[in-house]
């Protein structure tokens, strides 16, 4: 689009055409305080507190956040009238706001008190009784709502309609009775639900699982990757004591726009649990690492098929890569299970990138309920219907959250029969001239698919449509295992050793396996008799993950490794060596490097190396 | 057992194709509800959401917004006293004390003991020269005196019937307090109590 | 037929009103049988093209009865009538300003002057589809519209080929739910859309993209029952009539303390005095008139002092007010100023919607502010406090006309009546009857 050129406070710019004056300020540093305005968000001009004054246009103060730049526009933040507009509606938000700050969560990170006090009045006219209501109202066990704090920005219900395509969270009643509040005061069942409370610009919404737990200021906080499924949001997890107390989203346009999941967002106090195993044992009695290491090796090599490995989800692709050193070797033959695997096979080649959905003109979704199971591309998906018009359609033998857009083309397949349905797609009217790119997004079904015949399809109809595929890996690190040859998807019966990595298998631990080797962080039913290493978790881990895309990302742990408790690739080497495999790395960087140079089509661009854990 | 009776929500289902979008039907559709029921019940707008195929939680917000559709049980009949200006200048306050008199409450909203009338203020009703007026049910009254609202009261209580209504709350309060015309929840954190709203996804089949 | 109260019957500049009183007016033939009833929808369709339409109504001046005053022509003519795909005609008909009860008269005593208003309307901008948005509690107007619509259709007035024109004409109701924030044109589009009524912010404006998004022509019933007399006798006939500026005749009406209330008839450019104390038959006996607001309680007030200012647009506008809906409210001189204002607070509190923060929080914070004067338990500061809350309400804080209304009861009873305001709140007494307006 071409540029406007304006002048914003004396700073003359040229932005693109369409933007909006209060993204236009922020390009040359200038604040325009907003509440109801978010840049996810269709803008609003609801709370009203980025009134400017700007030439040409009415003598009276417009919202910076639905106006967008025009040639020659004359932009003044600061003068006296759109100055007094802002502090006057600062005013009014804080009439009613209970002051309550050194008992609130948002404190220290609260726009309203930062705005108060860059933009608003500097001594507080405010005198007199202020509204009270009931409070704190639960929208479910997760989110507490402060009726007495709300702004009312819309933010939380403007979300969940536009981006998530629920009407779960709703305004009821009217004028300066309105409030935000759950149907009929349910609780709320949305997967996407924690996001609210990221976006919420004062305290009103706040997680009950980090309810008073304590200040922003006292915990330090690590821009790293979710390990709660194959997309890889961008989080950052928020460390006090030890203890990862938060995570919040941290936005990353290429992978989750800003938006994280209720799993990646609340699904962490397992980190904290107090039962951690934290020292080796053997058959229960607490016994050192090598001695347990050695018990394993011995209980385990050289059982050929008649050792069974239960793989985590979120194994990453450095354990990955010492693992597949053992399965070449002393553990040749043992079938692997790997937690959460989808049938998938490997991709050959890259494959459709989150972002590019897009692009897409036409979206395909077969044998997934993306909701439950890539829920941030689920979201990506809605966005590309309800803002660019992108046509759907779904093969999916249940109903599914994109159901709630009426022009969704929802074709119910018989369960295993997805393949023949879209065989049939190739002559589908909005696949005739798709005007666009088209993404074939494909998941396996839950093992209900055939996944040869379904893959075939999927390429099939790639080919006669010109469009991507994107194969929906479920698994944290599938795709990365899948690489490195260590995903499998045996069956664990009847194998007379076992070596459960992470929690034990689904289907429980084999009543065959006279030994059991468990590595885990939690104590389980069935570890009294087993030899068990405590494991370090995704908080406390280095390396890295593949996502469902491809792209590599590095996990930055936010609390440090504290002995006896071991990484994952030290416990590896130690086992390698126990076995007769010399792995001999100093460390993780060393791992890395080796990886890169084995790898089979080196990347153009260096691997990245690790980051570091953010404190000592 | 459904709160709504099943032409009713026939004819809530045939509402939508009267509209350039279907999402004009919810008032219309509300307005079958609450006729049948004389107030709204989280049950009836859960089911007209699902007659209509939006989600509980949207008709709730359209239905707290607009003062007509009732929340809480009403009388049989119902007075709607305008006390704006142009009718407080001309007396409304005294209409409303003589009517709450009349039919024996002490606040807004609040149902009679024998369960025929309750009564709310209401602002300017667009018949101000004939003030101070009121709407009884479906009917404006004009140059309204303490005497016409005794008249008008024993006249109902003379003809009018016990309510034929299946559900009939005990006289309660609500209104006025920031609370709103909907009680909300509140109060220490605790589970929701009610059942959980269907959650508008298409059925499995 | 409800008694009728103000002007009616065939007087010199009667423009609305003329047949007003006649038995059976809103019956089509009867209405039919006058002179013009009909006609105009007649040459509109088959003499007219619709271009002309807009420029005659452009020639009257006509300027919009809802509140706000916009020309109407002008609006026409935003319709891009060759749009491709649906146009409508909305008709506001959600008459709830305080003191104005136009809109009901004109409904209940001549519903086919509106429809004939409306089909014109829709046939000028190219829409084939018009609806009616009429307030819930109007039960009577709604059924007597909507009985004059089906007699109209069975005429074959409104239908596919009206008067022989291909182009079709349908005319449809919806009915509010208690909501004053839908006299607001975008609320109301939202209100129609099955939404919780909150306005929209503009652009875009609803002549692009109005009701389901489609371009819409959004009308008062006055507005449009003014169309056809303009169509039958000429856009310059009527630019003859009130003053340039604000040419024609207006319903106004008078509520409050007044001898006569009424809707009456009048021709801009009139004076208040005229209106309240002639026709209105002024206070009632031994009473004195003290304040009066000139176009509904959203137009600030003036004092009686203010009697000889006319009621055109640009007199009110020069004397701080406005002309707004037309509703003329009269308090005598038994009557507290503060108490009014403090009656049309809680009004704009109650009805605001909760979308801007002003409004929302702002009419509140006024109402509670009041009340504490009214217990006296008033000072100085919440005589300032009201100051705030009524700048902070005004100057374009907010996100339609509400916040300003409200701010604007304040301010100009403050302004006017401060005197008044400083016995409550200073010194805790009321003293009605004894205060006269600000010099």
């Amino acid at each position: 689009m071409p540029d406007v050129n304006l002048t914003i406070d004396g700073h003359k710019i040229a932005v693109p055409a369409g933007t909006l004056i209060v993204e236009a300020a922020k390009t040359v540093g200038i604040e325009i305080p907003v509440f109801c305005y978010h840049h996810k968000l269709d803008p609003v001009g609801a709370c009203r507190l980025c009134l400017v004054d700007f030439t040409p246009g009415p003598p009276r103060p417009q919202t910076a956040c639905t106006t967008p730049v025009s040639e020659g526009m004359v932009v003044r933040t600061q003068s006296a009238m759109a100055v007094a507009a802002r502090a006057d509606i600062l005013e009014f938000e804080l009439a009613n706001h209970p002051l309550d700050c050194p008992v609130c969560d948002k404190g220290g990170e609260c726009p309203l008190q930062d705005f108060t006090f860059r933009h608003g009045y500097p001594t507080s006219r405010i005198d007199g009784p202020r509204l009270h209501f009931k409070k704190p109202i639960p929208l479910s066990d997760k989110i507490a709502l402060d009726r007495e704090r709300c702004v009312l920005c819309y933010r939380c219900t403007r979300y969940y309609d536009e981006v998530a395509w629920e009407q779960e969270l709703t305004t009821d009643e009217r004028g300066v009775k309105s409030f935000i509040t759950s149907q009929f005061d349910q609780p709320l069942q949305s997967i996407f639900s924690g996001n609210i409370i990221d976006l919420c610009p004062v305290g009103a919404l706040t997680s009950r699982v980090w309810r008073f737990e304590s200040r922003p200021w006292d915990m330090t906080h690590t821009e790293t990757v979710c390990s709660r499924c194959s997309v890889g949001c961008s989080v950052t997890q928020w460390e006090r004591r030890g203890q990862l107390v938060r995570v919040t989203s941290h936005e990353n346009d290429d992978i989750d726009e800003g938006w994280i999941c209720d799993r990646g967002r609340f699904d962490y106090t397992d980190v904290n649990d107090p039962s951690r195993l934290r020292m080796p044992s053997i058959r229960g009695k607490r016994s050192t690492w090598a001695d347990a290491i050695g018990a394993v090796a011995a209980g385990i090599k050289g059982k050929g098929a008649k050792l069974g490995v239960s793989l985590p989800q979120d194994l990453t692709n450095e354990e990955a890569f010492l693992f597949r050193r053992l399965l070449d070797g002393p553990l040749k033959g043992a079938k692997v299970k790997m937690h959460g695997r989808t049938a998938i096979p490997a991709p050959e080649g890259d494959t459709m990138r989150i972002k590019e959905i897009d692009d897409a003109s036409v979206i395909v979704v077969v044998a997934s309920d993306l909701e439950n199971d890539v829920p941030i591309i689920d979201l990506r998906v809605k966005k590309a219907v309800s803002k660019r018009g992108a046509k759907l359609i779904v093969v999916h033998p249940d109903g599914v959250d994109f159901d709630r857009n009426p022009h969704t083309v929802h074709i119910r397949n018989a369960k295993g029969a997805a393949a023949a349905e879209v065989r049939k797609l190739a002559s589908h009217e909005s696949l005739q001239n798709p005007g666009g790119p088209v993404a074939i997004l494909f998941g396996d079904g839950h093992g209900s698919e055939d996944m040869n015949e379904l893959a075939t399809a999927c390429g099939d109809l790639a080919e006669k449509v010109g469009g991507k595929e994107m194969p929906l890996y479920r698994a944290t690190n599938e795709r990365g295992a899948l690489a490195a040859g260590v995903a499998g998807w045996d069956k664990l019966d009847g194998v007379e050793a076992l070596f459960s990595w992470g929690p034990p298998p689904t289907a429980g631990i084999p009543s065959s396996a006279k030994f059991v080797a468990a590595w885990d962080h939690l104590p389980r039913d069935g570890y009294q008799e087993a030899v068990v290493l405590p494991a370090a978790t995704f908080a406390e881990r280095q390396g890295s993950y593949t996502n469902v895309e491809g792209t590599v990302q590095f996990l930055r742990p936010p609390i440090a490794l504290r002995p006896p408790l071991k990484e994952g690739w030290e416990v590896l080497c130690e086992l390698g060596a126990a076995l007769g495999v010399s792995l001999d790395y100093a460390g993780i960087v060393p791992i890395q490097r080796e990886m890169s140079l084995q790898a089979p089509d080196p990347s153009p661009e260096p691997m990245p190396v690790l980051i570091g854990p953010a404190h000592p | 057992m459904s709160a709504l009776s099943a032409h009713v929500l026939e004819e809530i289902k045939e509402l939508p194709s009267k509209y350039p979008q279907p999402r004009s039907a919810v008032m219309p559709a509300l307005d079958l509800a609450q006729e049948e029921l004389g107030h709204l019940t989280p049950e009836a707008m859960s089911e007209v959401a699902v007659a209509l195929e939006l989600d509980p939680g949207y008709v709730e917000g359209v239905a707290t917004f607009y003062s007509l559709f009732h929340l809480e049980p009403v009388g049989k009949h119902r007075f709607y006293v305008c006390t704006n200006l142009s009718c407080m200048l001309r007396g409304a306050n005294e209409i409303v004390d003589r009517l709450k008199q009349s039919i024996g409450v002490t606040q807004p909203n609040q149902v009679s003991p024998d369960l025929l009338f309750s009564y709310e203020e209401v602002e300017c009703l667009g018949a101000c020269e004939f003030a101070p007026m009121m709407r009884l049910d479906h009917k404006y009254h004009y140059d309204l005196t303490p005497e016409t609202i005794n008249d008008v009261v024993a006249q109902l209580r003379k003809t009018g019937l016990l309510p034929t209504r299946g559900e009939v709350a005990p006289p309660h309060s609500s209104g006025g307090g920031p609370q709103g015309r909907r009680g909300s929840a509140g109060g220490e954190i605790q589970a929701p109590k009610k059942p959980r709203a269907t959650r508008k996804k298409k059925a499995d089949g | 037929m409800a008694e009728l109260r103000g002007s009616y019957g065939d007087q010199p500049n009667h423009i609305l009103t003329r047949w007003f009183g006649t038995p059976d007016l809103h019956k089509l033939d009867v209405y039919s049988g006058k002179p013009g009833g009909y006609t105009a929808l007649r040459k509109a369709l088959l003499d007219m093209a619709p271009a002309d339409i807009t420029n005659e109504v452009k020639t009257s001046g006509l300027r919009g009865r809802g509140g706000a005053g916009f020309a109407t022509g002008i609006k026409w003519g935003f319709i891009n009538r060759d749009a491709p795909g649906p146009k409508y005609v909305v008709v506001n008909a959600d008459e709830s300003e305080p003191g104005t009860a136009k809109d009901r008269y004109i409904l209940e005593n001549s519903p086919h002057m509106v429809v004939e208003g409306i089909l014109i309307a829709a046939y000028a901008v190219g829409a084939n589809q018009a609806w009616v948005y009429i307030r819930g509690e109007y039960d009577e107007p709604y059924r007597m519209l909507t009985e004059a619509i089906e007699e109209a259709r069975a005429k074959g007035y409104v239908g596919p080929q009206p008067m022989g024109k291909d182009f079709a004409l349908d005319i449809r109701l919806y009915r509010g739910h208690g909501a004053y924030i839908c006299g607001e044109e975008t609320a109301l589009l939202e209100s129609l859309e099955g939404k919780r009524a909150q306005p929209r912010s503009r652009p875009p404006f609803p002549a692009v993209k109005g009701a389901w998004g489609r371009p819409t022509l959004l009308n008062n019933v006055e507005t449009l029952a003014t169309v056809p007399w303009i169509i039958n006798n000429g856009g310059a006939t009527y630019a003859k009539l009130g003053t340039a500026k604000s040419p024609g005749t207006r319903l106004l009406t008078v509520s409050g303390n007044v001898r006569k209330p009424g809707v009456y008839e009048v021709e801009n450019g009139k004076t208040f005095r005229h209106v309240i104390m002639e026709l209105a038959g002024g206070p009632p006996e031994g009473r004195k008139l003290k304040v009066f607001w000139p176009g509904g309680s959203s137009a600030p007030v003036l004092p009686e002092s203010m009697l000889d200012v006319t009621t055109d647009a640009e007199a009110l506008a020069a004397a701080r007010s406005m002309a707004g809906s037309g509703g003329v409210i009269v308090m005598d001189d038994t009557h507290c100023v503060v108490r009014a204002a403090h009656r049309l607070l809680k009004f704009y509190a109650y009805e605001s919607c909760g979308k801007c923060t002003p409004c929302r929080i702002g009419g509140d914070w006024a109402v509670r502010t009041y009340e504490r004067i009214l217990a006296n338990e008033g000072s100085q500061v919440e005589l300032d406090t009201l100051q705030r809350v009524s700048d902070g309400l005004q100057n374009g804080r907010c996100l339609c006309g509400l916040g300003d209304s409200a701010g604007w009861v304040i301010d100009s009873t403050l302004r006017h009546f401060r005197e008044e305001y400083e016995d409550h709140a200073l010194r805790h007494e009321c003293n009605v009857g004894a205060v006269t307006a600000n010099a």
